[in-house]
């Protein structure tokens, strides 16, 4: 174990070494430091990976529960901030300005949800995947298999959004086309999840949530204090960089008598923009329903994630899942108080017409590059949101193969097959899904934070309303259960429908009121709440739940 | 012999203390985490008011002239700086832009002595060429073409400070001289422009109040409750939830 560390900290001294003698090119072209930087720390990936690789099925879905509660949260934390946090999000408030807040919002909201409604209680389950719970908790094989059916297809859209965060890192690292930076790495994270499995992977998910903050802390501290703001807690000083924005800096803006430039040369000035902050402010094409539709779908879409519900299998203890949804949620606020200091620096820096609007997706490591932050820290920022983009992938694709062996295979094709054969399917189950990712991805449906949400709102509109009502209310039956997961479906379905359609330029009845009112990025709004009333009220009108599931509920769950 | 409504369970209807207790607590932390969320939201959308900018004012004060006759100087100037402010936005559509920079183009023109405007047409329209090629170029090519252009622009805004007023060295210049276009309508109130009001209004009013107007360690308020304050809340909830499950887990003494 030491070796193993040792030789981390040489490969990583080593190539800052290397990389700090070479210089960032602001665009276009092969970034030697950060490429330094990238491999280095995908080679401490994959090492940790070999290292901690999964020797069983046990191990491979669920860790072996070996992880303590301080590990979890930060696994996680690190499963949780993918591309969408660290690139995507502060891309939204740059674009979009106080609406980019609701994904910000949501994405931390719905974890109080998480541990009041469900934490402990699947812990006490003592299932392995959300589909055995499934099917386990309304004795239906035909929910088991709908249900992960779903987790692929959540993983798989969830996944879409990080292969286009994964390639757009790669373009800027490697000055490569956008489409052979996704099929790069994608293989590269393909072949790291493959070797590792979810042993491997917690181990690397703690690694990689350390480099993800301190990666995306640093630039910060030297942003805000670079441009005269209270730069001890960027977190905060970056509020008198909003009021700037809103209120406009005139030309040039002197700090000790010196004027403060971009690294173009451009003084650090702005027009008045009010529109930045203020709420749902027309220009931004945006309003008050968004939000409110955008943050809900989110919250609840947190608390019906497979791959995050999965957390909670891997602690040993009930009491140990409560607190690592706390650790995630502290873990995950460091890195969500600071991703809107970037949107305003971001904002600054670009208010030049010869900077012009930047791309809303990679303006983190170009507010970085903009505010002349040394290239060595500019490629670590990089590697971090590709660490994000890896570690929550990593997580989809175990996710997503448990899924398609544990639920699928061995529950319904093949309940003879040896725990050898079942890992080779998890394998195999991995490598189709990442295949059909990066296909999508190669497409750029949408900014990466808006992809993620249609994962949300799918997994709000379906999984959520079962773990809910099969955790805390004994009523829902069977027949209820497959009620709801079809009205989830029906209006997952006729919004991705219309989505769809819009992108091809056709017109379907109603095209713009289906787009605004069910749009694709937030229509759980209305599906996850429809979901639970239809359950409800079939569960009222059919045969009711079994005494075994009843009283298994009652004493194992409920105490 | 068991009855299988000895078991009925929901979080409304406990089956016991310990349950009903357990229920209190949650639909109080769900209550809280609610209206803090989604409470304040609905509190900034009931108390706004569609706030213009000032420069709005400026425009509204002085475009109903504009369209019909020749202005003074110094009104054009008005006219000329509001859409500056506006096409600084980077929010801007592409369309909209399109249309202020023929705005600010036909302004320019229209205060312009006759004497210079061939000589400032032949300067935007080799500042655009340049531009165009900038983008395809790298390295010292990169360097002249850009020395090249920030030339013809120094020499051009000399040329037009007199009547246009703006400061040197601003940051409206720097828009101003980025939205100069050649192909320009010879007046404002042509068709093509009629859009302009509309555009004006929706970026330069926007939804504000007392809590928007606050300051706060340095932000808008509502921007540090919603930005910073609700996650500490949402951390804050877990704790005290855990805590709470905790003790009394100990005090009645369940394992779990």
């Amino acid at each position: 174990m030491k070796k193993l560390y040792a030789s981390i900290v040489i490969v990583l001294l080593v190539s800052l070494r290397l990389s700090a003698e070479s210089l960032t090119q602001l665009e276009g072209s092969f970034k030697t430091g950060p490429a330094i930087i990238l491999i280095a720390t995908l080679l401490t990936f994959v090492l940790v990976g070999i290292f901690f690789r999964a020797k069983d099925p046990a191990d491979y879905y669920a860790a072996g529960r070996k992880i303590s509660k301080v590990g979890s949260g930060m696994a996680i934390a690190s499963n949780w901030m993918s591309a969408a946090s660290v690139l995507g999000m502060a891309g939204m408030m740059y674009g979009f300005g106080y609406n980019g807040l609701a994904y910000v919002v949501g994405w931390t909201g719905g974890y109080v949800l998480l541990l009041i409604l469900m934490a402990a209680q699947i812990r006490k389950y003592g299932k392995y995947t959300a589909p055995d719970f499934i099917g386990d908790r309304y004795y239906s094989r035909d929910l088991r298999i709908v249900s992960a059916i779903f987790t692929i297809l959540i993983s798989f859209a969830y996944c879409v959004g990080q292969f286009g965060g994964i390639g757009l890192m790669f373009k800027w690292i490697l000055g490569l086309d956008y489409s052979w930076a996704v099929i790069i790495g994608s293989s590269v994270v393909l072949l790291y999840t493959l070797i590792s499995g979810m042993i491997g992977a917690t181990k690397n998910m703690q690694i990689q949530y350390v480099i993800i903050v301190v990666s995306f802390l640093i630039p910060t501290f030297i942003m805000a204090f670079k441009f005269d703001y209270f730069w001890l807690i960027p977190q905060i000083g970056y509020g008198a960089a909003v009021t700037d924005i809103v209120q406009g800096i005139p030309a040039p803006n002197i700090s000790n008598g010196v004027a403060l430039l971009n690294a173009y040369g451009h003084d650090l000035s702005i027009v008045p923009s009010p529109e930045f902050a203020m709420p749902w402010d027309p220009s931004t094409g945006t309003t008050f329903f968004q939000w409110m539709a955008i943050c809900f779908s989110l919250m609840v879409g947190t608390a019906g994630l497979p791959h995050v519900i999965q957390r909670f299998y891997v602690v040993p203890k009930v009491t140990d899942a409560r607190w690592s949804v706390v650790w995630g949620l502290f873990f995950i606020c460091i890195v969500y108080w600071t991703a809107p200091a970037y949107s305003s620096f971001g904002k600054l820096l670009s208010s030049n017409p010869e900077v012009g609007v930047l791309a809303k997706d990679a303006i983190v490591v170009y507010t970085a590059q903009l505010a002349g932050v040394n290239s060595l820290v500019v490629g670590l920022l990089a590697a971090g949101a590709i660490s994000a983009a890896f570690s929550t992938v990593s997580g989809l694709l175990v996710a997503g193969a448990s899924a398609f062996s544990h639920d699928l295979y061995v529950r319904v094709i093949n309940p003879a097959s040896t725990p050898r054969r079942q890992l080779q399917v998890a394998r195999i189950g991995t490598i189709i899904m990442a295949l059909a990712v990066t296909i999508v991805a190669l497409l750029k449906l949408g900014l990466i934070a808006q992809l993620v949400s249609v994962a949300f709102s799918m997994a709000a509109c379906t999984i959520f309303p079962l773990f809910l009502l099969g955790i805390w209310w004994s009523g829902s039956n069977r027949t209820g259960a497959k009620a709801g997961l079809f009205a989830g479906i029906l209006v997952t379905t006729i919004s991705l429908t219309y989505f769809i359609v819009g992108l091809g330029g056709g017109r379907l009845p109603g095209q713009e009121f289906i787009s605004y009112w069910l749009n694709v990025w937030y229509f759980a709004w209305i599906g996850a709440p429809l979901a639970v009333i239809v359950n409800i009220v079939v569960s009222k009108f059919s045969a009711p739940t079994p005494l075994e599931i009843k009283r298994f509920l009652a004493e194992q769950v409920h105490n | 012999m068991e009855s299988s409504d000895q078991f009925n369970f929901s979080l409304f209807r406990p089956r016991n203390l310990h349950g009903r207790k357990n229920r209190n607590v949650i639909l109080n932390m769900l209550l809280v985490w609610a209206v803090a969320v989604f409470g304040f939201q609905i509190l900034l959308r009931i108390i706004e008011k569609p706030t213009p900018e000032k420069a709005l004012a400026d425009f509204n004060s002085v475009w109903p002239d504009a369209t019909v006759r020749d202005l003074k100087t110094v009104n054009y100037q008005t006219l000329l700086n509001s859409l500056i402010l506006v096409k600084g936005k980077n929010m801007v559509n592409t369309d909209d832009q399109m249309i202020l920079n023929k705005a600010i183009s036909t302004i320019t023109f229209s205060v312009a002595p006759d004497s210079l405007k061939s000589k400032m047409l032949s300067e935007i329209s080799e500042i655009k060429e340049l531009k165009s090629k900038i983008a395809l170029s790298d390295g010292q090519e990169f360097l002249d073409i850009k020395s090249s252009i920030l030339t013809l622009e120094k020499g051009f805004l000399e040329n037009t400070a007199l009547f246009t007023g703006l400061k040197s060295g601003s940051l409206e210049e720097k828009i101003y001289t980025a939205s100069l276009t050649d192909e320009y309508p010879a007046a404002l109130s042509d068709a093509s422009l009629d859009r302009l009001p509309e555009i004006m209004k929706l970026y330069l009013t926007h939804n504000q109040s007392v809590l928007t107007d606050t300051l706060f360690l340095g932000f808008p308020f509502h921007y540090f409750y919603t930005a910073i304050f609700l996650l500490i809340l949402f951390i804050g909830l877990c704790i005290l939830y855990n805590v709470l499950i905790e003790w009394r887990l100990k005090k009645e003494g369940v394992t779990e």
